[in-house]
C-alpha cells in the first residue's frame, strides 16, 4: 500500500467531506439492506414457506441494523474531528465497515443454504460498491478476505462442523457435500468477483484521472483570471499541467524577442541544475520547431530520441518521455513541455489535454503581454507629461523671475506705463507657470505606479502646515481661516506631494471664492475607519448644474468664469485623481451666495 | 564697500541674471557659475559671504551634491575651510520629483529653501536675515 502512485486515485485530497458523504452513503444503503434481510425472510418462512433458519436471519438482520446504528453516531462523532483526524476517523470507520458486512455477508450466505445460496451474488454489489469507495487502496486485499470467508463457510459446511441449511426445497441435498460442484463455485465466485474488481477499477482509475484533469484545467483557468502577474500566471499553468497528467516535471519556454531563442519562463518539479542547462536555440530544438509549426509531439524515449536535444541531461533528470504542446497566440509564443520519468507514458488523450492547457497559456501571455505594454505606455505618458511640463517651467520662472527684478526696478527706473506693462506681463506668466504646476500635478496624480509609492503620513501636521501657509494670503483678503482637528493622530496611505496638493489645493480655493470678511474653516475628524476632511467656505458658492462637471479638467463654473478670478480649472480634477488614488472619496456640498463644504473621506491605515 | 559676497550657482542664465540684478541692487557683490565645478573654484578663489545654489543643473542632484560636498563633515574635505557658509537652495524641484527634500541637518545640509521663480523682496530678506547670523 505504501506504492500508491498517483494513479492510485485522489485518495490523498480526501476531504472530510467526501469522506463522510461516502460513508453515510453506506449507511443509508444499510438500513435497506438490514430490513431487506427481515423482510425477505418474513416472505420467504411465512408466505411462501420456505424452510430457513428464520431466528438467525432475523437476528442476523437486527445485528446489521444495530451496529449501522452504531457506526452512525461514531461518523458523526468524526464529522466533528478536525480536518485531518477526520479524514483519519472515516478511513478507519470505513475500513470497519467493509470488515463487519463481510462478516454479515457471510452469516447470511451460511444461513441461506451456504455455496447453494442464491443470495451469493449480493456480493457482487458489494464489491462495486467496495471498489468505488475505498479509492485504490486496493479492492483486491477486500476481494481476497471475502473468497476467504466463502472457502471456510463452505469447507466448514462439507465437513460439517458448520449445519448446511436446505432452502430450496427440491434441491439435491447432496449437492453441498459435492467437492467438485463446491470447487466449481467457489472458483467461479473468485473468478467473478475479482474481474468484477479489476473491471470497476480500471473504470473508476479513468474517472479519477478525468477527474484530475479537469480539477487541473479549472485550476489553470482560475490561476489565469485571478493575476495579471505573467510569472505567476505560467508558474501555475506548469503545475496545473504536470498534476492533470500526473507527471513530475512540466515547462514553459517563450520565444523571445529574436525569435530564434526559447527561454525557460516558467517550470515545474524540474531541478535548477536541469534548468541551468543552457538556452535553447529554436535552430537546435528539432521537437520545438515541430511543435512551434502547430503540432503536439510525443517522445517516448527521450535518451535514444534524435530530436532530443540534450538527452544526457535529459538521462540525468530522469526523463525518459515528453510531450510537448505549442503555444500559439496570434503568432507563436512558445512550448509547454511535460516530462515523465517512464518510457512510452504520453497518450494522446494526454496530448490533448496539454494542448488545451497550452492554449490556456497563450491566452494568459497575451492578456498579460497587452497589460504590461499599456501599464508601460501608460508610464512613458506620465514620464513625457512630467519631462515636458518641467521644461515648460524653466523658462517661464527665467522670464517671471527678469520681469520681477525690472518690476522692482532693480534694473534701473521704469515709467509708469512700462511698470504697468511689465506688471501685466508678470501676471501673465504667473497664469502660465500655474498652468503648469497644476498640468504637472495633474500628471503625477495619474502616474500609474502610484499606489508603490504611498506612505504612511500622519494627516494632522500636515494639514497644520498647509493652513499656515494660508494664514498670511487669508489675513490679507479679511478671510477668517480655522482649524479644529481630532486629538488622536490619524494615519492614512498616500504620497505626501500628493496629499499636500490636496490641502492646498482645497484650502486655496476656498480663500479665493469667498469674498471679504467671510470664513474658511478646516475640520480634521475620526470616523470608524476613516479620516474626514472638511473644508467649508462662506464663498460665492457653485451653481448645481456645474456641480457634477466640476472633476472635469479645464471646466470652470460659469459664475467663476465670470468673476474675473483666475485659475485653471485643475484643481478639483487634481484633487480627485490623488483622493481617488489614495483610496478615497470626495464629495461636495454647495448653495450659490451662501457657501460650499468639499468632504475628503480617506480610509485610515 | 560692498555688503557681502554673494555665489550665485545656476545653469540658467536668465534665474542668474535676475538673481544678481536683485542682489546687486542691494548692495551685494555677486559672482556667477553655471555649474558646480566653477562654482567650487570660485568659492576656493573669493569665499563668498553666501551661496544661492540651484538644484538641477547637468544632472537632477548636482545642487545638492555641491551642498554635501562644502558641508562634508570629513576632517581632510578640501572645503573644511567654507563648511560653516549659508547656503540657499533655489529650486522648482519640489513638484517634479517624489523625493522631499527639507532643511535636515544630516541629509541635506542647506540653510533655506526658496522656490522659483525669483520673488525678490523674499530673497532679499532671507539673504539679509542669514548674513547677519554669520
Amino acid at each position: 500500500m505504501d506504492q500508491r502512485t498517483m494513479l492510485d486515485g485522489p485518495a490523498e485530497n480526501w476531504l472530510p467531506r467526501d469522506a463522510a458523504y461516502d460513508t453515510y452513503r453506506l449507511i443509508r444503503t444499510r438500513w435497506v439492506g438490514g430490513g431487506m434481510v427481515l423482510f425477505i425472510t418474513a416472505i420467504c418462512v411465512h408466505i411462501l414457506g420456505l424452510p430457513l433458519p428464520e431466528a438467525g436471519l432475523y437476528t442476523l438482520g437486527i445485528v446489521i441494523l444495530l451496529y449501522n446504528g452504531i457506526l452512525l453516531g461514531v461518523a458523526g462523532r468524526a464529522s466533528r474531528a478536525d480536518q485531518t483526524r477526520s479524514v483519519l476517523h472515516f478511513r478507519k470507520i470505513m475500513i470497519l465497515q467493509v470488515v463487519l458486512d463481510w462478516l454479515s455477508m457471510a452469516v447470511f450466505i451460511h444461513l441461506t443454504g451456504g455455496i447453494t445460496s442464491p443470495a451469493i451474488f449480493l456480493f457482487i454489489i458489494h464489491v462495486v460498491l467496495v471498489t468505488i469507495i475505498l479509492r485504490g487502496q486496493s479492492p483486491y486485499t477486500y476481494v481476497l478476505f471475502a473468497v476467504v470467508m466463502i472457502l471456510l463457510v463452505t469447507l466448514l459446511e462439507s465437513v460439517g462442523i458448520l449445519p448446511h441449511y436446505q432452502v430450496i426445497p427440491g434441491m439435491n441435498c447432496d449437492l453441498c457435500h459435492n467437492n467438485l460442484y463446491a470447487i466449481a463455485q467457489v472458483v467461479f465466485f473468485s473468478v467473478a468477483l475479482f474481474a468484477t474488481v479489476f473491471l470497476t477499477n480500471s473504470v473508476m482509475r479513468r474517472l479519477w484521472e478525468r477527474e484530475r484533469q479537469v480539477m487541473g484545467l479549472l485550476q489553470t483557468t482560475r490561476s489565469i483570471s485571478s493575476t495579471l502577474e505573467l510569472s505567476i500566471v505560467l508558474e501555475n499553468l506548469a503545475r496545473g499541467a504536470a498534476e492533470a497528467l500526473a507527471v513530475p516535471g512540466a515547462s514553459i519556454r517563450i520565444l523571445d524577442v529574436t525569435g530564434e531563442r526559447l527561454t525557460m519562463v516558467a517550470s515545474y518539479g524540474l531541478s535548477r541544475v536541469y534548468l541551468e542547462k543552457g538556452p535553447v536555440e529554436l535552430s537546435g530544438s528539432y521537437l520545438d520547431r515541430e511543435a512551434l509549426s502547430g503540432k503536439t509531439v510525443l517522445v517516448d524515449q527521450a535518451e535514444h530520441d534524435p530530436r532530443v536535444q540534450y538527452p544526457k541531461e535529459m538521462a540525468e533528470e530522469g526523463i525518459q518521455s515528453i510531450l510537448v504542446a505549442p503555444v500559439i497566440g496570434r503568432k507563436p509564443l512558445g512550448v509547454l513541455r511535460a516530462y515523465s520519468n517512464l518510457p512510452n507514458h504520453f497518450t494522446m488523450k494526454d496530448a490533448d489535454f496539454l494542448q488545451a492547457i497550452a492554449h490556456q497559456s497563450a491566452a494568459a501571455i497575451e492578456n498579460a503581454q497587452t497589460y504590461a505594454a499599456l501599464q508601460q505606455a501608460e508610464q512613458r505618458r506620465t514620464q513625457f507629461v512630467r519631462q515636458v511640463t518641467h521644461e515648460l517651467r524653466s523658462p517661464v520662472t527665467g522670464a517671471q523671475s527678469l520681469l520681477r527684478v525690472l518690476l522692482h526696478n532693480m534694473a534701473g527706473e521704469l515709467t509708469p506705463q512700462q511698470q504697468d506693462i511689465v506688471g501685466r506681463l508678470e501676471n501673465r506668466m504667473g497664469t502660465l507657470l500655474e498652468l503648469i504646476t497644476d498640468l504637472l500635478a495633474l500628471a503625477a496624480s495619474k502616474s500609474f505606479d502610484q499606489r508603490q509609492e504611498l506612505e504612511t503620513i500622519t494627516l494632522q501636521p500636515l494639514i497644520q502646515a498647509t493652513v499656515d501657509s494660508f494664514k498670511h494670503q487669508a489675513a490679507e483678503k479679511d478671510v477668517q481661516l480655522d482649524l479644529t482637528m481630532s486629538e488622536t493622530p490619524l494615519r492614512i496611505h498616500a504620497t505626501e506631494d500628493g496629499l499636500k496638493r490636496v490641502a492646498e489645493n482645497l484650502i486655496g480655493n476656498a480663500i479665493k471664492y469667498t469674498l471679504e470678511g467671510g470664513s474658511v474653516t478646516v475640520n480634521v475628524t475620526k470616523e470608524t475607519s476613516c479620516a474626514v476632511l472638511t473644508v467649508t467656505d462662506t464663498g460665492i458658492g457653485i451653481p448645481d448644474e456645474a456641480l457634477e462637471r466640476l472633476g472635469e479638467e479645464f471646466y470652470r463654473a460659469p459664475n467663476v468664469r465670470h468673476s474675473g478670478i483666475p485659475g485653471t480649472g485643475l484643481g478639483i480634477a487634481i484633487v480627485k485623481q490623488f483622493v481617488a488614488s489614495f483610496g478615497g472619496l470626495m464629495s461636495i456640498q454647495s448653495t450659490v451666495g451662501t457657501g460650499t463644504t468639499i468632504t475628503i473621506t480617506l480610509p485610515l491605515n | 564697500m560692498a555688503k557681502g559676497k554673494i555665489l550665485i550657482v545656476d545653469d540658467d542664465p536668465d534665474i542668474a541674471l535676475a538673481t544678481r540684478l536683485c542682489l546687486e541692487s542691494a548692495g551685494y557683490e555677486v559672482f556667477e557659475a553655471h555649474n558646480s565645478e566653477t562654482g567650487l573654484e570660485i568659492i576656493q578663489n573669493n569665499r563668498p559671504d553666501l551661496i544661492i545654489l540651484d538644484v538641477m543643473m547637468d544632472s537632477t542632484t548636482e545642487g545638492f551634491q555641491m551642498a554635501l560636498t562644502l558641508r562634508s563633515p570629513d576632517p581632510n574635505s578640501d572645503y573644511r575651510a567654507y563648511s560653516n557658509i549659508p547656503i540657499i537652495m533655489q529650486t522648482s524641484i519640489h513638484s517634479t520629483t517624489p523625493v522631499r527634500f527639507a532643511p535636515d541637518q544630516d541629509y541635506l545640509p542647506v540653510d533655506k529653501f526658496l522656490d522659483k521663480p525669483v520673488e525678490p523682496e523674499e530673497l532679499l530678506k532671507v539673504v539679509a536675515a542669514l548674513l547677519k547670523k554669520t
